[in-house]
């Protein structure tokens, strides 16, 4: 019960103080609208911000597809074969650096205007996090049971099916929670550089409108969106990873 | 000794010659002949002569600028005429006190070689935009004179990438792309274009940047300053092109291009020759123009959103 209602209350208090801020402050509408003008907002348009969320939740989940994907086989690669490891590791590790912003418009030359840039996006976004996460997890198999493995006869693949894959599941889903958090970001860059449907798109049209509250309609659904994401995944890891033993610092005396 | 020499320098260091009125003004783009008549007289000392201080900033998102001179963060910005309306549709508190070019400069354009000859060939292609707003309601208008509707064309937000997506034929037009600069831009990367002119096209003509203050600061004798300044340095650039070209370019040497050089010959003739003059008609009929394709809701008096520079 706690779990609903303590972020509940979270959010309706952020939004009584963003409502006072905008209040006391006597923040002009164009600069930042109260909440109660954009909920006026979200509901009104509420066909045409559902139409680009489902846009822009299709290209998140693409993304995150994608990149896991591609990430758990780079991490595999790595983790099995060393020239593998010595070529992919610099890629890795640019693909984390390089300021997204400054690769989407290239992106969108290659990719065009459909949704194939802001997928690319997304999964680029994500890759770096979902490889590093698993790569490490594959790295630090408890040598303790390889050794028992191997003494009783099985085969490399074996061990990698049964042993090494299954003990990393716990670092792999460190990763995709993190990919969970920052998969919307790749897709709405991707769809401000060029798109003609979105949520990120919407909010760019919006801006120049100047109709701050739809702009802020839509980063609204956006958030909540992106949080569901999380949630919704993190919820399935905890499922799948279940036999992880959870020791909380909190409640562990 | 020492300390007392140190003390005498510090103050004749900080003592200013003669007080100047700061005035920082946005600009609506990175820096572009079309703010010449600017650089012109902050080169030859108009505005100092005026007594004023004037900080030109280039902006980072070209939707601030009204932005922050609506909300007192700058004096002044650049600005275009059609967002004007809708900024004070929106409720900023803007005014119009002069005006830079005085045509569109925005426009539709397609390849040289397109097989794009007239707007109602435009029927199921890719229409490229920029910045976003009221690209809709001009291309809209340019559509219903050849019979079409806008969801006979696919609108999509190139956002800055105005001439590549063009070129790359990512898309079969642009509307936004300016006719002194993209077109010239064009040009040189050898993937020439062509341009159907706004107003004749259906679109009501109007002022293509405009200076816009806070609508409480509108009579502050710093803007009719500004102004005077601006006309001072228009007239210099009418009567001297090649030298005015000089001093745009002076310490800006990476303005010094072809594409530059193209674009200030290009937009020589579409600067406001009297920027303070206000043309009341001009606006009342772009905002009924706005009105009926459904913009902006309804029509404040002119007066409201637009007055004279000095």
């Amino acid at each position: 019960m706690s779990a609903i209602v303590k972020p509940l209350i979270v959010f309706l208090g952020l939004m009584c103080l963003w409502q006072a801020a905008v209040s006391v402050f006597e923040i002009a509408p164009f600069i930042l609208p109260g909440p109660i003008a954009v909920i006026e907002v979200a509901i009104a348009r509420a066909d045409t911000i559902a139409e680009h969320a489902g846009t822009t939740l299709v290209e998140i989940l693409l993304g995150l597809a994608f990149g896991t994907l591609l990430g758990s086989a780079s991490a595999l690669m790595m983790a099995y074969f060393r020239q593998a490891r010595s070529w992919l590791l610099p890629v890795l590790v640019v693909s984390q650096a390089i300021p997204v912003f400054a690769l989407a418009p290239v992106l969108v030359l290659w990719f065009g205007y459909g949704i194939a840039p802001k997928v690319a996006m997304a999964t680029l976004i994500i890759y770096f996090p979902v490889t590093a996460a698993f790569y490490d997890g594959l790295r630090r198999t408890e040598p303790g049971w390889i050794d028992l493995a191997q003494t009783m006869g099985a085969s490399k693949a074996a061990i990698l099916r049964q042993i090494r894959i299954p003990a990393a599941l716990p670092a792999f889903a460190s990763g995709l929670r993190v990919a969970a958090a920052v998969a919307p970001i790749g897709a709405v860059v991707g769809e401000w550089v060029g798109s003609s449907a979105g949520l990120g798109y919407y909010m760019l049209l919006m801006n120049g409108r100047v109709q701050t509250a739809a702009m802020f309609a839509a980063l609204f659904i956006l958030a909540i969106m992106a949080v569901a994401i999380y949630f919704a995944i993190d919820a399935t890891l905890r499922r799948l990873v279940a036999w992880q033993p959870e020791a909380d610092p909190a409640t562990f005396s | 000794m020492k300390r007392l020499l140190f003390v005498l320098s510090l103050m004749f260091i900080a003592s200013p010659a003669a007080a100047a009125d700061k005035l920082t003004v946005m600009l609506d783009w990175f820096i572009n002949p079309d703010h010449g008549p600017l650089y012109v007289a902050l080169e030859r000392g108009e505005f100092e002569r005026r007594g004023l201080d004037v900080e030109l900033i280039p902006p980072a998102d070209p939707n601030d600028p009204p932005k922050l001179v609506a909300a007192g963060r700058a004096d002044l910005a650049i600005s275009y005429q059609p967002q004007l309306h809708l900024q004070v549709a929106a409720g900023l508190p803007l005014m119009r006190v002069g005006t830079l070019v005085a045509t569109p400069l925005s426009s539709l354009v397609v390849l040289a070689d397109s097989p794009i000859k007239s707007i109602a060939d435009l029927k199921g292609r890719k229409v490229g935009f920029s910045v976003g707003g009221f690209e809709d309601a001009l291309l809209g208008a340019m559509l219903d004179k050849h019979g079409l509707r806008l969801d006979d064309v696919e609108l999509i937000n190139v956002n800055f990438s105005l001439s590549p997506s063009l070129m790359s034929g990512q898309v079969d037009a642009v509307i936004g792309a300016y006719r002194n600069f993209e077109l010239n831009q064009m040009d040189l990367e050898g993937r020439p274009g062509r341009a159907f002119y706004l107003e004749e096209e259906g679109v009501p003509a109007y002022d293509e940047l405009i200076v816009v203050a806070k609508r409480e600061n509108a009579s502050d004798p710093r803007i009719s300053g500004f102004i005077d300044a601006l006309e001072a340095a228009t007239q210099y650039m009418v009567n001297h092109p090649d030298a005015a070209w000089e001093l745009f370019i002076k310490g800006r040497k990476d303005l010094d291009d072809e594409l530059n050089r193209r674009a200030w010959r290009d937009t020589l003739p579409r600067f406001a020759l009297r920027p303070a003059a206000l043309d009341s008609g001009r606006y009342q009929a772009f905002a009924e123009f706005l009105k009926r394709r459904g913009m902006i809701e309804s029509i404040p008096p002119v007066e409201s959103y637009a007055v004279e520079g000095r």
